[in-house]
């Protein structure tokens, strides 16, 4: 009831506002009126009647402000008057108004870019429909490691009803394009017929495939995403029905996908699932992943348990393949958001602590400038103002600084995506997703408010607090040591928080530095790798593909300026993986699925001289181990010393998976090639066999994916044109593609450790700069109230440069207090970041080199600050110290 | 203004839905009938009356219509709300009880205690 009261009372007043004004106006006159009346009808003089009137009334404009407050909805009015005024009062001290709005909206603008990479990537949810219904049903085998599928198990996934609504199947690819336009290498996936349907994502145009193409010998159709569109066909919608030629074959493309579309990869092509290459169609070959759509009301759990026991009836029909897999259903969002979580909320962390000392900065002073408008509110109060009524101009005030600082810093933000954009951050899972939108502006909004109201209830507390009489005596002194409190409380916080982001940024540093000096295992410079997209033509059987490659390769080496070059399935540090299977000796002693897995490169003779990998033992391939003679294999140390560490390896046999035996002739130095950092792989068991002796059926696949690394002491500049030229006249339709330096690899591998340094560094240095700021404010104002304090000192006796060590010491102290509240919460943050992701490589959490640097630098900047309100203070006079007031 | 007393400040509000609930009035009118019915022994400052009636409007206690006075000046109006009436019923029930307990704390002889 009260409710309704009080909006119409609002509505009335929003509505009626001049009318109710003058209306009270005359209801009051009014009455002084009809006494005025009454009283000369006594027999007294006009005059005199209403003078009596108006001695009757008491206080006119008194009770007229009473009668409008108690009105109601007056809020709207006095909100009017404290904007105005609160205007005013910024207008008035400009420089204060400029460099608190300013550092505000670099605060509010960092959180808000950092907030809106966290929700693109993280928070937003995925842009299909009811994305929460949509799961991976991973396989898992003997070891319990993920691994995707085969054809074969999957189209029996999904002959057996398993709980899901639909289940689609996707295998990356590659082919060469050909037409129209120039030759290409794209990446493809391979997919089901309804992939698209199920993810609830429509084409731009055309359609989906259907169920009859989506089997071997069905007609050759494709779709094409919106990049290859309007590359090739102009964005043309007579693109439906037009052809595209993906290794020499023709596919009719039949739809084109719109421009926001993303699936893991901006891929370009996607062809049925079932068209693949028929060779992969095999139990044994793993690839496929399987997406799937729960159906309404079925859950995750359930639908584990059944996808569960149709893939333990395979175990038991398939032995030889699927012996002990299972299988795991989970959420599709985790996959696509992949590793970044632990990096993502460690920056988050990281602008939340900036944000907090920018607020520390600004509400010191705020605190200062409270200070001086002690007078002004104790004024105002002995007027008649409530202290609801200053309250609620000290919050209107500063909602409106707050306010200025959110506008602004919605403008520092983009810039700061701009900026964020050219470190990397397009890289990252669901980039598209990042940008200024609804969401973002949402919270900048609300940390805007709630900044806004923090900054208000500090001056507030205090200007409460004040005695009213004593204030309107003492003039602008006022409260000075619970303010002095305030403001070193303040300016310790800063220094804490400061050494946290500076500690984070140095352990990151640190890391960075540690993993350049790793040595990978073989030399990375002057080392260049690239893809060659063989013509078509030349891919028919595997000898002509390797006749093709010994063409180029042979004008390659010939190139001046090429010490060595040769190929390789792998790269290093490249994030593609060959594992396979295999057993000392001659025989498989264990199933396959429990088989220890060796990294196996598939080389040529010159790879390990290019590399230069060390050769511990024996000899590695020469063009003499050929398809005719003996399987041989080269070792390395990991794999020997794990296996052979009584025995000399070389003459011994082993067996690989879907190769046979063969003998060692050699052992190689260990790579490092899942990463840098990465301690895990350096068990893992690495072998090198000659790419001559792959087998026929495997050949073709494979040659299709080699990379090529050349050795030369030529700049990239320089000698990169000179191979494509070398490789175009052996054949121009074969395009060079993923051209990058070895250096350019080992450096993105420590890509994510490098993103969030340069932007912790950043961070801590805005940090510092803000902290200096905030000591030097405090120390000079402290100063300055102690001036009379100095001239009695120096009075008796203390000399300039004890004062001026008493200022470096004040600082100093507010410094160390800083530093050393800031190294726990330091040891703390560290920590629960390091335990989130394996961000740190090389230092310890509480690495004490860092933390001491961090430290001294710290102390420096302090005494820097304090520097100049030193030399003033050592500069008093002490004759005129003791006459201020 | 000898013989007058000071009224308590609260009991304002109970003396102006009194008046008006014998009747609508407009302010000056509550005024005379509030002399009126106290015997002229209680003294307002009259212009306290207007912040009062304001907020008992906003608190939903009276409702104000403009109308004629009867001196054909334009005045507003105020009358009792159903939620004034209550209002009225409760504050003079606890005004009687609280006259009650002072009233017999006066009483209190030496020996009682």
């Amino acid at each position: 009831m009260k409710f309704w009261i009080a909006l119409r009372n609002f509505a009335s007043t929003l509505f009626h506002q001049p009318g109710n004004d003058s209306d009270l106006e005359q209801e009051l006159k009014s009455h002084i009126e009809t006494r005025a009346e009454e009283l000369e009808n006594t027999g007294l003089p006009r005059d005199e009647a209403v003078r009596r009137a108006h001695i009757e009334f008491g206080r006119y404009e008194r009770f007229k402000e009473e009668c409008r407050q108690e009105r109601g909805g007056t809020w709207f009015e006095t909100l009017r008057q404290d904007l105005r005024y609160g205007l005013r009062m910024f207008r008035r001290s400009i420089t204060f108004t400029a460099v608190a709005v300013f550092t505000l909206s670099l605060g509010i603008g960092a959180s808000t870019a950092i907030f809106s990479v966290v929700q693109g990537v993280i928070l937003s949810p995925l842009s299909y429909r009811d994305p929460d219904r949509l799961v991976m049903v991973w396989l898992r085998n003997p070891k319990a490691h993920y691994i995707s599928m085969s054809l074969p198990d999957f189209e029996e996934w999904r002959r057996q009803d398993a709980g899901f609504q639909q289940m689609s199947g996707v295998r990356w690819y590659h082919f060469n394009l050909t037409n129209p336009g120039t030759p290409e290498h794209v990446a493809a996936y391979e997919i089901s017929a309804g992939f698209f349907n199920m993810l609830g994502a429509n084409l731009h145009l055309g359609r989906e495939f259907l169920p009859e193409e989506d089997r071997p010998g069905g007609a050759r159709v494709a779709i094409i995403n919106d990049h290859l569109w309007k590359n090739r066909f102009s964005a043309s919608p007579q693109a439906i029905g037009k052809a595209i030629t993906l290794d020499g074959v023709d596919y009719t493309i039949v739809g084109v996908l719109p421009a926001n579309f993303r699936f893991l990869d901006d891929i370009e092509v996607y062809i049925p699932l079932e068209q693949g290459d028929p060779m992969f169609n095999d139990r044994r070959f793993p690839g496929v992943l399987c997406i799937a759509r729960l159906k309404p009301g079925v859950s995750i759990s359930q639908a584990q348990s059944r996808i569960s026991a149709v893939q333990q009836n395979l175990n038991n029909q398939f032995p030889d393949t699927d012996h002990g897999l299972s299988t795991d259903v989970v959420p599709l969002k985790p996959l696509i958001i992949g590793d970044v979580k632990g990096m993502l909320l460690l920056i988050m962390g990281a602008v939340g602590i900036v944000l907090l000392i920018t607020c520390a900065n600004i509400a010191s002073l705020l605190l200062a400038r409270s200070t001086m408008r002690a007078q002004e509110f104790a004024l105002r109060a002995a007027l008649g103002a409530s202290n609801g009524r200053l309250v609620r101009q000290l919050v209107t005030e500063s909602l409106l600084l707050a306010m200025g600082g959110g506008m602004l810093g919605v403008a520092v933000a983009k810039l700061g995506l701009h900026l964020l954009l050219t470190m990397g951050i397009g890289n990252l899972p669901r980039s598209e997703n990042i940008g200024l939108n609804g969401p973002v502006l949402l919270f900048t909004l609300i940390i805007t408010i709630i900044v806004g109201i923090l900054f208000a209830l500090g001056p507030a507390f205090k200007s409460l607090a004040f005695n009213l009489q004593s204030t309107l005596k003492q003039g602008s002194r006022g409260n000075t040591s619970a303010f002095q409190y305030a403001q070193k409380t303040l300016v310790v916080l800063q220094m804490a928080l400061t050494l946290v982001l500076l500690v984070s940024a140095g352990l990151l540093f640190r890391t960075i530095h540690d993993l350049q000096a790793v040595n990978p295992g073989f030399d990375s410079e002057s080392l260049i790798t690239f893809k060659v997209g063989i013509s078509p033509a030349a891919t028919r059987t595997a000898a002509a593909e390797q006749a093709a490659y010994h063409q180029f390769m042979e004008r390659i080496r010939s190139i001046a300026g090429v010490q060595s070059a040769d190929i390789t399935n792998l790269v290093p540090l490249s994030r593609l993986n060959n594992l396979a299977p295999f057993w000392v000796g001659s025989q498989a002693a264990t199933p396959v699925a429990e088989a220890p897995r060796l990294l196996l490169y598939w080389t040529g003779p010159d790879y390990l001289r290019t590399m230069k990998i060390p050769l511990l033992q024996g000899r590695f391939f020469t063009p003499e181990d050929n398809a005719n003679s003996a399987h041989v294999i080269v070792i390395d140390s990991a794999l020997a010393h794990a296996y052979f560490s009584n025995t000399n390896p070389i003459g011994q046999i082993v067996n690989i998976n879907l190769w046979g035996e063969a003998q060692i002739i050699g052992v190689a130095g260990h790579i490092k090639h899942s990463g840098l950092g990465d301690s895990a792989g350096s068990n893992q068991p690495q072998a090198y066999a000659p790419l001559q002796q792959l087998p026929e059926n495997a050949a073709r696949t494979f040659y299709r994916t080699l990379s090529v690394v050349v050795r030369s002491p030529l700049k990239p500049a320089d000698i990169i044109p000179a191979i494509k030229a070398a490789v175009y006249n052996a054949g121009n339709d074969q395009p060079v593609y993923e051209v990058r330096t070895m250096q350019e690899i080992v450096s993105d591998s420590m890509a994510s450790q490098r993103l969030p340094m340069t932007l912790l560094g950043a961070f801590a240095t805005l940090a510092l700069v803000l902290a200096t700021v905030g000591i030097y404010g405090v120390i000079s104002y402290s100063m300055a109230q102690r001036v009379q304090e100095i001239g009695v000192r120096m009075a008796l006796g203390a000399g300039k440069w004890a004062i001026f060590r008493m200022v470096l010491v004040q600082g100093l102290r507010l410094a160390l207090t800083g530093i050393v509240i800031g190294a726990a919460v330091a040891l703390v943050f560290t920590r629960a970041i390091s335990s989130f992701s394996r961000l740190l490589y090389g230092v310890g959490t509480g690495d004490p080199v860092t933390f001491l640097s961090v430290s001294f630098v710290l102390v420096s900047v302090a005494l820097l600050a304090c520097y100049i309100p030193a030399r003033r203070a050592m500069q008093t006079d002490p004759m005129i110290a003791l006459r201020r007031e | 203004m000898t013989g007058h007393v000071q009224i308590l400040p609260g009991t304002l509000d109970l003396l102006i839905l009194k008046s008006v609930s014998l009747g609508p009035l407009h302010g000056y009118g509550i005024l005379l009938r509030i002399e009126q019915i106290s015997g002229r022994v209680l003294l307002i400052e009259q212009g306290a009356l207007y912040p009062a009636l304001f907020r008992l409007v906003s608190q939903g206690m009276l409702r104000a219509k403009w109308g004629t006075s009867a001196n054909n000046r334009r005045a507003k109006f105020y009358e009792l709300t159903p939620a004034g009436h209550k209002r009225l019923l409760r504050d003079v029930e606890s005004w009687k009880q609280r006259v009650a307990a002072v009233s017999s704390a006066l009483r209190a002889q030496a020996g009682e205690v």
